[in-house]
């Protein structure tokens, strides 16, 4: 039997090649999946220690006030005391914004305290000196020497860049560093990831020394912080690593499909052949041997590849990211055998679990089959009636978890009824899809004449083969349109808690009365779509300071309707006063009375809690009165024309607010981050299931070959009827562009199904409202390029067809 | 006729324009076949000639009647066209149909039908659209003898009836008696042309060239 394997591999290699293919795809995306997990695992895991060398305790996650206390005790004892932490601001440059939110982090005062690797220039040693993170400068075309400005209003700072330096680490990197005595005056909006303190020689008196002034501090060695960090990272970058590998498991399955679909037809194909073996006198095992050994030959060939391509594209991804963006901390790629060996081992289990039902069908070849006339062309019998009731009830099963979900909101519901609808529609495929495409062949018969009516007949000539192809095309397009609807959905979900949380665009606040021809100077910059102008004075507020307070704007005033996002604006009552979220905690709370002083006048008044107008009080008109009855222009709220660049406008408004104290709120760059992320999320869960449509276009193309190779009799036949070649390209194509576009159009259907479910029993709890939104450009895409990718699949089989000339086809064994 | 191997489906490949002769020239019905195109070729051929084949002569996913009209369909002449030459399709189809008997298998698929019933189709598949030969190659090849002979007389009778050239490729006697005009062919030459002949006459060529 050997012989007979060795030559039937030999024979048949170009035929497995699509079967290959798909193997070797899956394969290698698990490799880089490795690869990739890994580099950013080691570029993250670099470098953690190193803000704490010589640190003997660290605290972690203090308040801002619990750190300012700890470094300014360290001064008093003689001890050390540093921080890694950020305060967002913005940075500018001349009238140039550098950035509208930067990080902004300290840079510890002694030396050998001074974790950043200096690149150029010095370290800051007196107030009023930064040092630029040397990746940040780079973009943003900062050089020592520059001199910028760092937040805005009373808090701004100006400072003169003196260095450049990189972070050893991802967790201690900032855009720009100062000093503590520069940084201090933001601790309002500092977080502390963490305090490092060194004094006292060893752990417990450093510890002790910390909690003689915050009795309650989180308090660790640095080897058990960083463990801590690194422990953290590893989860999260696991956690990436098997959502990608989901998909993985996708694109597997289609691959499976596809092996399997390769190996029925072959098979098929071949059943002379086998017929042939068995009336010469192999057994039927050895027959069944000899057909598992080359689908293991097939997937060991696949996996090999698979590893060694994976690996090759893996290093060469996280080599170009390094090359090519330094400040990404990638670091470096480290595959481990288990990865390697893991993957291997998928690929052969994949083809031979794929090949496993098609080899038992060959044992079942009778000898006599090799005397009979070949009639693997003739149409087979499709679904049984078994079939169909299986997956009727699968379905219903499905649909019935489905409505469940809906009305309890269960996520294990939703997911086991929509996988029980989707494999019940998998099972009716073979009587599904030729009905479809019999549906559609009307449309193609009228497109493309004879051409087009015998592509419809030759696509539902074998049902299961049909169905199977279809299938494998279905579960890519299924899972994308799902996804693409489900964003969309939670897109306008978010949209409009977004227009509650930042109602206008941006918002020019100034500490005092700014000058009347603010309003007509920032309605002239380019991008804003509108304005309203509000009035308002600077109050002290109790347990704040100096604020300034502004009169709520209605809604029923043409041109703040024209500012506003959404349909509502916080309106506080007379006698109550709406502070932004983040200026109350500690001291001020929901429901409290605080004196609000102006001029000499005070009033007392309820706190409720607001956001999306900057850092402003907003109180009644009526109660603005009350406090100062001069009051006049103190704020302009802008609405940014669609489409207009958030940086780019803050850039040019902050420009307009700087000189005369005003600061800038930008609600539009929140907006467009929120949207960006979803672009993100969108953009990458779409690309990682193009890999499993991929595989299945590969399976189209791979079936239509397959079915050339057997229909080369009757490609001759019609030759010699008068088809020309033109009409037989048109017919095979036409063919894998029914077929696409039916699985296509089923997985949309579903697809949306599935999204109207989910956004009914997730989303909608969860944002009251929320309904299913369709992407209708983008779901017309999907059909659209399916189409051609069908298209695309049939050029290669249909060339080979129509190349052979009538009498050499007629001539075909 | 010829004995396996003469060269009788090479020739009829040439004359029928499924195939380019490497030398000489090929005329049927006043056209000139050699250095057309494959698209000219393909449409002399849909236009000018009707086959039949040995096997594989039908379309399984096709009816017998979905068949028979194929090559007309492809042509566009069914569906197109002027409606009195439709008509005039239409009628030879019913008669056609109607001389081979196969009025009742019309909505049979080719899996259901017997081996003499399949030659039948593929004979008025050949004949439907008015062709100006049919070429017939080893048509009897794969039948018993009682289908054998039904199928020789439905030729028979085409050529009689309805005026009808037919080319037939075979190498078996009985068949080529039925024939008004033989040549005899034996490896890639030919040895004798005998007109009207009797069974006796090509024994004596057949015998004659295996002396």
């Amino acid at each position: 039997m050997r012989t007979v394997l060795l030559a039937s591999l030999r024979t048949h290699t170009r035929r497995y090649g699509a079967a290959l293919l798909a193997v070797v795809v899956g394969v290698v995306f698990i490799v880089v999946t490795a690869a990739l997990s890994s580099a950013v695992r080691d570029g993250l895991v670099a470098g953690i220690d190193e803000p704490y060398a010589g640190a003997d305790a660290v605290v972690e996650k203090p308040t801002a006030d619990e750190a300012a206390t700890l470094l300014a005790a360290a001064g008093e004892e003689g001890a050390d005391a540093w921080l890694v932490g950020w305060t967002m601001q913005p940075v500018v440059r001349g009238d140039d914004v550098v950035d509208t939110s930067a990080d902004v982090g300290q840079v510890p005062a002694a030396a050998d305290r001074r974790w950043q690797d200096l690149e150029e220039g010095r370290f800051p040693s007196a107030p009023g000196e930064a040092l630029a993170d040397v990746n940040a400068a780079k973009a943003a075309g900062i050089r020592v020497g520059d001199e910028l400005r760092i937040g805005s209003g009373a808090d701004a700072l100006e400072v003169e860049v003196v260095g450049l330096a990189d972070s050893p680490s991802a967790f201690s990197s900032a855009s720009v560093y100062v000093l503590w005595e520069d940084l201090s005056r933001w601790r309002d909006s500092l977080y502390v990831s963490s305090v490092a303190w060194a004094g006292g020689g060893d752990h417990d008196a450093a510890a002790a020394a910390v909690r003689d002034h915050v009795p309650d501090a989180e308090l660790m060695t640095v080897d058990a912080f960083v463990q801590h960090v690194q422990k953290e990272v590893n989860n999260e970058v696991d956690v990436i690593a098997v959502v990608v590998l989901l998909f993985t498991v996708i694109a597997l399955l289609v691959a499976v499909l596809v092996i399997n679909n390769t190996f029925a037809i072959l098979f098929a194909q071949r059943t002379r052949d086998f017929a042939l073996l068995r009336c010469v006198g192999a057994s039927r095992r050895q027959l069944v041997r000899s057909v598992r050994w080359e689908s293991l030959a097939l997937g060991a060939t696949a996996a090999v590849l698979g590893t060694g391509l994976g690996l090759g594209l893996g290093h060469g991804l996280v080599g170009l990211v390094r090359a090519q963006w330094p400040g990404a901390r990638m670091g470096h790629a480290d595959v481990g055998a288990g990865w390697l060996l893991a993957a291997a081992a998928v690929g052969i289990g994949v083809t031979l679990v794929a090949a496993w039902l098609p080899t038992r069908r060959v044992v079942r070849v009778s000898p006599l089959a090799a005397l009979r006339p070949d009639d693997s062309t003739s149409p087979r019998t499709g679904a049984g009636r078994r079939r169909v009731a299986l997956g009727l009830l699968t379905v219903a099963a499905g649909v019935a978890g489905l409505v469940a979900a809906v009305a309890t909101g269960g996520y294990p519901v939703l997911m086991a009824g929509g996988a029980a609808t989707f494999l019940g529609v998998l099972v009716l495929g073979p009587v599904l899809v030729p009905a479809l495409v019999r549906a559609a062949g009307p449309v193609t018969g009228r497109l493309l004449g004879p051409a087009g009516r015998l592509a419809s007949g030759n696509a539902v000539r074998n049902p299961r083969r049909t169905a199977a192809t279809a299938a494998s095309l279905l579960i890519g397009v299924t899972l994308t349109t799902a996804v693409l609807s489900g964003m969309a959905s939670s897109r306008s979900a978010v949209s409009e808690a977004m227009d509650r949380q930042h109602p206008v665009d941006m918002a020019v606040t100034g500490a005092g009365t700014v000058p009347a021809d603010l309003v007509r100077r920032v309605a002239a910059v380019d991008g804003v779509a509108a304005t309203a102008p509000v009035r308002g004075t600077t109050a002290r507020v109790a347990g704040i300071g100096e604020t300034p307070v502004l009169a709520a704007p209605a809604l029923t005033d043409p041109d703040v309707r024209a500012v506003v996002h959404g349909d509502e604006l916080p309106a506080p009552g007379d006698g109550r006063v709406l502070l932004p979220w983040d200026e109350l905690g500690d001291r001020i709370a929901v429901g409290d009375r605080v004196t609000v002083a102006a001029g000499g006048r005070e009033l007392t008044l309820r706190v409720a809690g607001g956001e999306g107008w900057g850092t402003a009080a907003l109180v009644s008109p009526a109660t603005l009165a009350r406090l100062d009855r001069d009051a006049g222009l103190q704020a302009v709220w802008v609405r940014a024309a669609d489409g207009a660049d958030p940086e780019d406008l803050a850039g040019s408004l902050e420009a307009i607010a700087g000189p005369v104290e005003a600061e800038l709120e930008n609600g539009l760059a929140q907006r467009s981050y929120v949207d960006l992320q979803l672009d993100v999320v969108t953009g990458g869960v779409v690309g990682l299931l193009g890999i499993a449509v991929l595989i299945a276009l590969v399976g189209i193309a791979n079936t239509l070959g397959l079915s050339v190779l057997e229909r080369g009799r009757e490609h001759a036949l019609l030759r010699a009827l008068g088809l020309t070649r033109r009409q037989l390209r048109r017919m095979l194509a036409a063919e894998a562009v029914l077929l696409s576009v039916v699985a296509t159009v089923l997985g949309s259907v579903l697809g949306i199904a599935f999204a109207w479910t989910a956004v009914q029993a997730v989303v909608e709890p969860a944002v009251a409202g929320a309904g299913l939104v369709l992407p209708w450009g983008q779901l017309a895409l999907v059909v659209a390029t399916s189409a051609v990718a069908g298209l695309l699949a049939a050029v290669l089989p249909s060339r080979r067809a129509a190349r052979v000339a009538p009498a050499a086809g007629l001539a075909l064994d | 006729m010829g004995p396996s191997g003469s060269g009788k489906s090479t020739l009829m490949h040439c004359l029928a324009g499924l195939d380019q002769p490497t030398g000489g020239t090929v005329t049927v019905a006043g056209r000139r076949l050699e250095g057309l195109s494959d698209d000219e070729l393909t449409r002399f051929r849909r236009d000018h000639l009707g086959f039949v084949f040995q096997a594989f002569n039908l379309l399984p996913m096709l009816t017998a009647e979905q068949n028979i009209w194929l090559p007309t369909e492809l042509a566009g002449r069914r569906r197109g066209g002027r409606a009195d030459e439709r008509s005039d399709l239409r009628a030879r189809f019913d008669q056609v149909v109607d001389t081979l008997g196969l009025r009742d298998r019309l909505r049979h698929r080719p899996a259901e039908l017997s081996g003499g019933q399949q030659q039948r189709v593929a004979i008025a598949r050949a004949l439907v659209g008015g062709p100006a030969i049919v070429f017939a190659d080893e048509p009897t090849g794969n039948l018993d003898s009682a289908a054998s002979a039904e199928v020789l007389a439905f030729l028979r009778r085409s050529v009689r009836e309805l005026g009808q050239t037919v080319v037939m490729v075979t190498h078996e006697l009985d068949a080529a008696a039925h024939a008004d005009d033989v040549v005899v062919l034996a490896d890639g030459r030919v040895t004798d042309h005998l007109t009207e002949p009797t069974h006796d006459r090509l024994v004596t060529a057949l015998g004659a060239r295996a002396a």
